[in-house]
C-alpha cells in the first residue's frame, strides 16, 4: 500500500490544529499509522480513498473531521483557452484523456517529492500500475498550446527524462529503466501513444516517460497535467485528485478544452439519500439534521431534502462513492466508530455442526484412540512427495499452479500419505516409535473431499499391526468393508491389502516398500494406511466448484 | 524404614566378607553387577552401605596395534629386515613399508640418500616400544610414558573401567544382627492370588514414587486442530451453522459475486493462484454482470467498463472463504440465517516465518431482517470476548465487499493492540443479485495470528510442518495458554 508522509508542521499550518491531535485522531478517519518521526508521520490509507494520498488531502478530511471547516469544498476553475485533441487512431491503444492546467504552484524541493509521490500511489491505487491510468505533470511554459495526443510511428524520437540524448520509442523500451519496466503496457500496438505541443515537440510518451522538455522543477510556476488511459472515468479521478490537492496548497486550477469538452469542472456530483435507510443500516437513531451535520463533517455538502432525506452532494475527488451505504459508511465514521454502542440483535438460530467436519472429528477421535499423534501439512506439496517418491503414477486429476511460487508447492495433494512420510522424514531425530495420522481435504479434478492417512514407524512396524489399525478405523466408522490384495506400489507385495466399500476401492493399508522408505530417507519400516472419507455413510456429496456441469 | 528384599539379600551377602566388589556380591548374589549396584546404592540412601566407586583408565590394543602384538611396531619390524642399506625401491617391497620408513625417518634410524635407505645406527629402544611390548604382554597397559605416542598412532585405545566396592556399615551391621526376613515379595499380582484369598498375607514390592516413570506419548490430536475446534464450538455455541465447501473456485464465486472489480490488484498472478481449469459460470450470471457494469437495479453506479465472463470462469484457489458465504445466503433466503467456515485460503506469498501461501480462515455471517452496524459489533465483542481477548476496539477498515467496514483490534499482554481480522455488511451489490433482501452481517480473520498467540508461536511453519517433539509436549488443555 501506498505510505503517505504527513509533515506535522505542513499539517498543522493546513489544519489550523496542532500535531499531537492530528496522531490521535487521524486513525478514526482510517489511517493506520506506520511510523512515527521527529518531524512527521507516515500513514497508510485503504486503497478505495486515494483522495487521502496526499498531506493536503489528509488535511481536507481532518479540517472537516475535528469540526474546522465541514462541508464541500468548494474550487473555482477558470478557463484556460488552452485545447487538447485526441488522435481517432488511440482508440484501441490507449483512448482516454483528462488534463487540466494549475497555475501559480510554488514549488520547494519537498513539494515536488510530495507531488511525485501522490502521482506514483496514484498510479498504483487508481492506475493499476500505469495500465488503467498513467499521469503527466509538465511544466506548461516550456511548451507551446495547442496540444496534440497521437497515435505515434514507433521510430519517432525525442529525449525522455534522466537521458541527455535523443532515443527513438522503441530505444525508450529496451534501455530506459522506465521503459523497461512498463514496456508490457504498450508492446504490441503498431504506434504508440505520445503528446506533442503546437510545435510538433514531445512532452510524453504515456504511460511510459515524459520528455526532459516540460521537467518540473523549483521553477516551474505552471503545470499540465495529462492523465492518459483506458477507462474515462478512472482518468478524470486523477486529475480532480491531483487538481483539488494543488488548489488546497494555494494553486489556481484552470479548465483544459479537451475535443471540444471542457475539464476539469471538479463540481460535485448529487445523490439523495434516505435518512430511514442510514439509520436502520447503522442501528443509529438518527435525524434529518443529524445527518446532514455527520456528512458535512465529512466534507459532504448536505442539506435536508423533505423531512426523511438528505441531498448529498459527493466532492469530485471521492471516487469510492459508488453507492448510498458509501455514504453511510460516512455517517458512521463522523459519528465515530468509537461511538457505537455494541449490541446483540434478538435473532433466534439453532447451530448445526457440518456433515464433513462431524466425520473428521469421529476419524480424529479414532486414531487418537489408537496413539495416533495429529499432523496438519500444507494441501500445497510437489509431484516428487506425492508420485515419485511413492512409486505411484500421477493421478489425472492432479491440479497444478500455474505460477508456483517454489519447487516444493507446485501441486495441491491428491493423498495424504506421501505428506505424513515427509513429516517421519523431517522428524527422524525424534524417539520411536512415532505414529502419526493426518485428515483433511485433497483435490482431484477440482473436488474436494477428505481423505485420512497413518503412518507408524518403528523397527517392529508390519503387515499386522496396519491391518489391525485399518480394521479398528473401518469399524468404528460403520463401514461395511472387506479386503483384497492390493497392487498399490507404494507397499510391498503380500503386504498390503486394498478397502473395498461397495465394490469401489476406497483406501489402502500394508507396510509400505523399502524404496519408498529409501525416497524418504526412512530406516525403519513403516506400517500405513489411508482411507477416502466419502465411503463414509452420511458423507455428502463432496462440494466441489459452486457451478456444476463439469470443464 | 522399610528395606526392600535385594536390600535384605544385599546385607546377608557382605555380612561374612564386611566389604566385596561388586561383581563379586554378584556372584554371592546369583544376580548381575548393575544390579548390585542399583541395591547397593539404595541401602547406600539409607545408611546400611557404603558405596565406592572407582574409576581406572587402561590401553588396549586397537585393531591396528593388535597386528604388531609379539612382533614390534611397524618400524623395527622393517628395520630388522635389512643390513646396514637397501635400495628405497628394494624395501619398498616389505608390507609395512609405508607406515615403517616414515617411523624409521622420523626416530632418527635411517636415513635416505640417493634412493638407498641407510641405518644410522642409532636406534634405541623407545618408551612406545617398552609401553608397547608391555600392552602386547598383559593385553593391556596402563597409563605411562609412551603411551600417548601409542594411543595417537591409534594402536592402543582408552579403556574406562568403573568397579564399585560395596562396604557394610555398622548400622547396617546392626539390622542384620536383628534378623532379616527374606520371604520374596511380590511385584504383580496374579489373578490366583487376588481371588484366594492370598494376597492378604504376601510381602508386596514397595515402588520408590520419587522415580520417574518411563515417559509415555498418548495419541492426541494437533495443538492447532484444538485451537480450530475451540473456535467451532464457540461458534456453535453462539447458534452459527457450519459451511464447508471446495478449495476450488471459479474467478467468479471467488471474486466477481463479491464485487471485486475485474481489475483488482489480488486478482492478478502475483497474489492469486490460478489454475488452467475453467468453470461455466452458474445461470443468473447475468444479475452479476450489471451489477459490475452499471450498478444493476441498485443507488450503486457500478465498476463501469466491460465485464468479461471469460476472466470469471478462471479457476482458482480460494483466497478466502467468503465465497462460499454468498452461495450459502443464495441458497438459504429466508431470514434468519447465521453461518460460519473454517477452512483453509490461499495467497501467492513466499513461504517465511510470518507468511505462508495457505492458512486457516474463520468467517461467520448473521443475515436477518432489522440486523445492523451495532449488531455487527456486538457479535465481534462476544466472539472475541468468548476466545479471551476481553479487551476489543474497532476502526474504519476497507474490504471491496462490505460498506461499512471495520477493523476489530484487540489487546493484548505484552503487545498492545493487534489488528485481528475484518468485518462489515455485505455491499447490496454483493447481495442484491443473488435477491437477498436483508443486511448481512460478515466478519473474518487469519486464524493463524490467533494461533501464533495463543501457541507462543514465532514461526507460523511449525503449525503445518510440525516437530513431533512440539506436538508431545504442548498439553492437551490449558498449559498457561
Amino acid at each position: 500500500m501506498a505510505i503517505i508522509t504527513l509533515p506535522y508542521r505542513y499539517m498543522e499550518r493546513l489544519t489550523g490544529t496542532d500535531r499531537q491531535t492530528i496522531i490521535d485522531r487521524v486513525p478514526m478517519i482510517g489511517a493506520d499509522i506506520e511510523r512515527i518521526e521527529e518531524d512527521h508521520v507516515d500513514v497508510e490509507f485503504f486503497p478505495d480513498r486515494p483522495d487521502l494520498y496526499s498531506a493536503e488531502g489528509v488535511a481536507r478530511a481532518m479540517r472537516g473531521f475535528l469540526g474546522i471547516e465541514e462541508g464541500l469544498p468548494v474550487y473555482t476553475v477558470r478557463p484556460s483557452g488552452i485545447t487538447f485533441s485526441v488522435d481517432p487512431g488511440l482508440a484501441d491503444i490507449r483512448p482516454c484523456l483528462a488534463s487540466a492546467v494549475i497555475r501559480n504552484v510554488d514549488l520547494d524541493e519537498e513539494a515536488i517529492e510530495s507531488l511525485m509521490s501522490l502521482q506514483e500511489a496514484l498510479h498504483w491505487a487508481v492506475g493499476r500500475g500505469r495500465g488503467k491510468v498513467a499521469i503527466g505533470v509538465h511544466d506548461l511554459d516550456a511548451v507551446t498550446p495547442p496540444f496534440r495526443y497521437i497515435a505515434s510511428p514507433r521510430d519517432r524520437s525525442f529525449v525522455p527524462l534522466d537521458f541527455e540524448r535523443e532515443m527513438t520509442l522503441e530505444e525508450i523500451l529496451t534501455d530506459h529503466p522506465k521503459g523497461r519496466d512498463y514496456a508490457h503496457l504498450v508492446e504490441g500496438f503498431s504506434r504508440f501513444p505520445l503528446i506533442v505541443d503546437a510545435d510538433d515537440r514531445v512532452l510524453s510518451f504515456p504511460p511510459i516517460i515524459n520528455g526532459e522538455l516540460t521537467r518540473v522543477t523549483t521553477a516551474t510556476r505552471n503545470i499540465l497535467l495529462d492523465c492518459t488511459g483506458t477507462d474515462k472515468k478512472a482518468v478524470m479521478t486523477a486529475v480532480n485528485i491531483i487538481c483539488t490537492a494543488l488548489a488546497e496548497a494555494g494553486a489556481t486550477i484552470e479548465m483544459v478544452t479537451v475535443d471540444g469538452q471542457e475539464m476539469p469542472t471538479l463540481a460535485p456530483a448529487e445523490r439523495v439519500v434516505s435518512v430511514e435507510e442510514c439509520a436502520s443500516l447503522l442501528g443509529l437513531p438518527l435525524s434529518v439534521q443529524d445527518m446532514t451535520r455527520l456528512l458535512g463533517r465529512m466534507r459532504f455538502g448536505a442539506e435536508p431534502d423533505g423531512d426523511s432525506r438528505v441531498r448529498v452532494l459527493v466532492p469530485c475527488y471521492r471516487s469510492d462513492i459508488l453507492h448510498d451505504w458509501d455514504i453511510f459508511e460516512d455517517v458512521a465514521i463522523a459519528y465515530g466508530i468509537e461511538n457505537f454502542d455494541a449490541a446483540l440483535p434478538a435473532t433466534s438460530t439453532v447451530a448445526e455442526e457440518h456433515p464433513i467436519t462431524a466425520i473428521a472429528r469421529a476419524v480424529r477421535s479414532v486414531m487418537v484412540g489408537l496413539g495416533y499423534l495429529e499432523m496438519m501439512p500444507f494441501t500445497l506439496t510437489n509431484e516428487r512427495v506425492l508420485y515419485a517418491n511413492m512409486q505411484r503414477e500421477p493421478s489425472p486429476g492432479t491440479l497444478r499452479l500455474l505460477h508456483p511460487i517454489s519447487e516444493e508447492q507446485t501441486v495441491v495433494r491428491t493423498d495424504l500419505l506421501g505428506l505424513l512420510l515427509e513429516m517421519l522424514q523431517a522428524n527422524k531425530h525424534r524417539e520411536l516409535p512415532q505414529r502419526l495420522f493426518a485428515v483433511g481435504d485433497v483435490v482431484e479434478a477440482c473436488v474436494t473431499y477428505q481423505k485420512v492417512a497413518a503412518v507408524s514407524i518403528h523397527p517392529a512396524a508390519d503387515f499386522s499391526e496396519a491391518y489391525a489399525a485399518a480394521d479398528v478405523l473401518c469399524r468404528e466408522l460403520s463401514l461395511q468393508y472387506t479386503v483384497v490384495e492390493s497392487a498399490d506400489p507404494a507397499f510391498l507385495d503380500g503386504r498390503r491389502g486394498d478397502i473395498i466399500v461397495g465394490g469401489r476401492k476406497v483406501g489402502v493399508f500394508g507396510e509400505i516398500h523399502p524404496a519408498v522408505l529409501n525416497a524418504f530417507d526412512l530406516e525403519h519400516p513403516v506400517a500405513a494406511l489411508a482411507l477416502d472419507l466419502t465411503a463414509v455413510p452420511g458423507y455428502p456429496v463432496p462440494p466441489g466448484t459452486p457451478s456444476p456441469g463439469g470443464r | 524404614m522399610e528395606l526392600t528384599l535385594n536390600e535384605k539379600k544385599l546385607l546377608v551377602a557382605l555380612g561374612p566378607v564386611g566389604s566385596a566388589d561388586a561383581a563379586t556380591l554378584a556372584d554371592l548374589m546369583d544376580t548381575r553387577r548393575e544390579a548390585v549396584v542399583q541395591y547397593a546404592n539404595l541401602a547406600g540412601e539409607r545408611g546400611l552401605v557404603d558405596v565406592e566407586k572407582h574409576v581406572s583408565r587402561r590401553y588396549v590394543p586397537t585393531e591396528e596395534g593388535r597386528a604388531y602384538v609379539g612382533k614390534g611396531l611397524p618400524e623395527r619390524q622393517v628395520l630388522e629386515s635389512f643390513g646396514e642399506a637397501i635400495p628405497m625401491r628394494d624395501l619398498q617391497a616389505h608390507p609395512l613399508a609405508k607406515i615403517g620408513i616414515g617411523w624409521m625417518r622420523k626416530k632418527g634410524w635411517v636415513v635416505i640418500r640417493d634412493g638407498v635407505v641407510q641405518k644410522t645406527g642409532s636406534a634405541f629402544l623407545g618408551p612406545d616400544e617398552a609401553a608397547f611390548a608391555r600392552a602386547s604382554e598383559s593385553g593391556a597397559v596402563e597409563d605411562g610414558e609412551g603411551v600417548i605416542d601409542l594411543a595417537r598412532r591409534g594402536l592402543v585405545q582408552e579403556e574406562e573401567t568403573v568397579t564399585y566396592t560395596v562396604s557394610i556399615t555398622p548400622s547396617g551391621r546392626d539390622l542384620l544382627a536383628k534378623g532379616l526376613d527374606l520371604q520374596e515379595e511380590v511385584g504383580t499380582l496374579t489373578r490366583d492370588q487376588i481371588l484366594s484369598g492370598a494376597w492378604k498375607e504376601l510381602p508386596l514390592r514397595r515402588y520408590n514414587v520419587d522415580k520417574l516413570p518411563k515417559r509415555a506419548y498418548p495419541g492426541k490430536t494437533h495443538p492447532y486442530q484444538r485451537l480450530l475446534d475451540e473456535m467451532r464450538r464457540v461458534l456453535l455455541d453462539m447458534g452459527f451453522t457450519e459451511m464447508a465447501g471446495g478449495i476450488v473456485q471459479s474467478s467468479f464465486w471467488n471474486f466477481d459475486a463479491l464485487f471485486q472489480p475485474q481489475d483488482h490488484p489480488a486478482r492478478e498472478m502475483q497474489d492469486t493462484f490460478f489454475l488452467g481449469e475453467r468453470w461455466p459460470l452458474p445461470p443468473g450470471y447475468e444479475h452479476i454482470r450489471d451489477m459490475h457494469e452499471h450498478g444493476g437495479e441498485t443507488s450503486s453506479a457500478g465498476w463501469g467498463g466491460t465485464w468479461s465472463a471469460a476472466k470469471a470462469e478462471q479457476c482458482v484457489l480460494r483466497t478466502h472463504t467468503t465465497g462460499l458465504s454468498i452461495q450459502h445466503l443464495a441458497e438459504h433466503q429466508k431470514p434468519p440465517v447465521k453461518a460460519f467456515c473454517i477452512g483453509r485460503v490461499y495467497r501467492r506469498e513466499a513461504i517465511d516465518p510470518t507468511h505462508l501461501a495457505e492458512f486457516e480462515q474463520l468467517e461467520g455471517i448473521v443475515m436477518d431482517e432489522g440486523v445492523n452496524f451495532r449488531h455487527l459489533l456486538g457479535y465481534l465483542k462476544e466472539f472475541y470476548g468468548k476466545m479471551g481477548f476481553e479487551k476489543v476496539r474497532f476502526r474504519p477498515g476497507y474490504f471491496p465487499y462490505t460498506e461499512p467496514s471495520v477493523e476489530p483490534e484487540v489487546y493484548v499482554d505484552g503487545l498492545g493492540w493487534v489488528e485481528l481480522g475484518g468485518a462489515g455488511i455485505f455491499r447490496q451489490e454483493v447481495t442484491a443479485p443473488f435477491g437477498i433482501e436483508h443486511p448481512v452481517l460478515a466478519w473474518g480473520l487469519g486464524i493463524s495470528r490467533v494461533a501464533m498467540l495463543r501457541l507462543g508461536l514465532r514461526d507460523l511453519r511449525q503449525l503445518y510442518r510440525s516437530d513431533v517433539e512440539w506436538v508431545r509436549e504442548t498439553p492437551t488443555y490449558g498449559g498457561g495458554r
